[in-house]
């Protein structure tokens, strides 16, 4: 117990002084998964939105497939993103292994099915009779579009939050892609399985202790805004 | 000037076909009442008069120019006609809000569209709301700034599902008094459906009665679902509802043994008489008058019979019997007072 306080307290000491590896340790992270969300969520809101809203042919079967996908462990994305842009695969040319764009492009892989399948049930709980008001009101399709997203806004919104949370504690995908260089690519949930190997603890709760802290922030943010809104 | 021609319009879903409307014209200016049980094709009627559904079939005019089914020209024609719904949907924002959403698509300045909320919610009484959050707003309220909502838009038709359908009494009489008003001040086409024969004959300058998506040509009232059975003497029983057996002296020319399905009963072939006078048994039906009540040169008299049979009565007729409400009358039915309108087989 008195080791666990000791690096608990060691931790928060480390997080105060805003030491500097610690700092890059999660810009990397945040760099990182902050762009492959935006990437993820410019085509995964449409992508779903077009899925729950058009009529498409084999919609049932895309949906079951998307779910499928939410299941995906980032190791095989890891691995299939690796054969593409490996040495030897089709994308080596480009040099991409071992960089940050390698491990926002899985990061990509892994959300995009996540924020298509949460906006589909977001825009699917929104009542039909939104839609059909814009239509007697004066709307066409676009301001039929806006008035949809806007009713289903708050759906939409916790799926971009929930996917953030995956990338940003991911460590599959990181590891395999990125290579967990120092200063480069390493990221917060990579940094933690180090300091694990190695047997330091300090740095792995300090770690910890800002992933903690930035999901408990958003969750916040989230709240505080879906709260405004229904007063 | 007529408004809407419809000919020889369908409605499908699938292989169903919800509405089947040979002919049907609608004038500018007036107030028409839509009559039919669920399931009748009100609503989708509604619709396609709103421009949101376009039918499988058939020709339609508004304002003497056919509808054409390409997205630019619907758009245009919605934007003359509102629909409000029976249970109508408030955008999660303020009640100004909602009220701007049509006037900041037609693009309409800040200023005028401040104008004209203002004079909406002052014409359904709302003003007080103006800020509030549009959510929070009672069943109502709601209904009222739904046709708020609509009002602003000055539409040439407003179209209006059950407007009264699922508010309280104080509600019904100030929508019902609004929709009066919108007619009377701003020459605006009103369209409702409802149930209630009462309220289409109080605010409606016409009425159309659908039956099984068709126009049918009753006044919707003593329309039930019913068996015929024939019986001795070249009697055919009716049962309504499987509960209230009829008479009727001879049996209806064409009818096969046992027919079930819709049955209207014409409220002007029903021959009411007071109890003490001759009454035959295994002719006559008894019941206790419910109401009465002038319409036009006719008497409207409503008897329970185990069911609402209305009666209509002349003047001459009702001062010579001089019904009162809780007298027991008798009732006897006209041989060609009844008609089968939907018949299908009874269920074995």
């Amino acid at each position: 117990m008195s080791f666990f306080l000791e690096s608990f307290s060691a931790a928060i000491r480390l997080v105060a002084s805003l030491d500097p590896e610690l700092l890059t340790i999660v810009r990397v992270s945040l760099t990182v998964s902050c762009i492959a969300t935006v990437f993820a969520a410019l085509i995964g809101i449409p992508a779903g939105f077009a899925i729950a809203y058009g009529q498409l042919p084999g919609k049932r079967i895309l949906i079951t497939i998307l779910n499928t996908l939410l299941a995906l462990p980032t190791v095989v994305i890891g691995l299939f993103v690796y054969t593409f842009i490996s040495r030897r695969g089709i994308f080596g040319p480009l040099d991409l292994l071992y960089t940050q764009q390698a491990m926002i492009i899985g990061q990509f892989i892994l959300i995009v099915p996540q924020i298509t399948a949460l906006t589909i049930a977001a825009v699917s709980r929104v009542d039909e009779r939104y839609r059909k008001t814009a239509k007697t009101l004066g709307a066409d399709t676009w301001q039929t579009v806006l008035v949809v997203l806007r009713e289903g806004r708050f759906g939409i919104g916790a799926a971009v939050i929930s996917a953030f949370g995956r990338v940003i504690s991911e460590i599959g995908i990181s590891m395999m892609l990125g290579g967990n260089i120092k200063g480069f690519t390493r990221t917060m949930t990579t940094a933690m399985a180090l300091e694990y190997d190695k047997g330091s603890f300090i740095l792995a709760v300090a770690l910890g202790l800002v992933l903690m802290t930035l999901s408990l922030g958003m969750n916040i943010l989230f709240n505080l805004i879906q709260g405004r809104s229904r007063r | 000037m007529i408004l809407y021609t419809l000919s020889q319009i369908t409605q499908r879903y699938g292989k169903r076909t919800v509405l089947d409307i040979d002919h049907l014209e609608i004038e500018a200016g007036r107030i028409y009442a839509l009559l039919g049980p669920n399931g009748a094709g009100k609503t989708t009627l509604l619709n396609i008069l709103g421009f949101l559904e376009m039918p499988t079939t058939g020709r339609m005019t508004f304002n003497g120019q056919p509808v054409e089914a390409s997205r630019t020209a619907i758009l245009h024609l919605r934007r003359q006609v509102v629909l409000v719904d029976q249970h109508p949907i408030m955008f999660s924002t303020t009640v100004c809000s909602n009220i701007e959403f049509g006037l900041k698509i037609r693009e309409m300045g800040k200023a005028d569209r401040q104008r004209t909320v203002d004079e909406v919610l002052d014409t359904v009484g709302l003003r007080q709301f103006k800020f509030a959050a549009a959510h929070e707003l009672s069943g109502g309220e709601t209904q009222r700034l739904a046709l708020a909502r609509a009002l602003a838009l000055a539409p040439r038709v407003l179209l209006c599902d059950e407007p009264t359908a699922s508010v309280d009494a104080e509600n019904q009489a100030v929508i019902s008094v609004l929709l009066q008003q919108i007619n009377v001040t701003r020459g605006t086409t009103i369209i409702f459906t409802t149930h209630d024969r009462l309220q289409a004959a109080a605010l409606a300058q016409q009425t159309l009665v659908l039956e099984n998506g068709r126009r049918a040509a009753t006044t919707y009232e003593n329309s039930f679902a019913g068996t015929l059975i024939p019986g001795d003497n070249g009697q055919l029983h009716c049962t309504l509802h499987g509960k209230v057996q009829i008479p009727i002296s001879t049996p209806q020319p064409g009818c096969r043994p046992i027919r079930s399905g819709r049955i209207y009963i014409d409220p002007e072939k029903i021959t009411l008489s007071r109890t003490a006078d001759q009454q035959e048994p295994g002719r006559d039906v008894t019941g206790t008058i419910m109401l009465i009540m002038a319409e036009g040169e006719k008497i409207r008299v409503v008897v329970n019979i185990g069911v609402l049979m209305v009666v209509l009565m002349d003047r001459a007729s009702y001062q010579h019997h001089c019904p009162a409400i809780g007298a027991t009358v008798t009732l006897r039915f006209a041989a060609n007072a009844l008609t089968l309108l939907d018949a299908c087989d009874p269920p074995s």
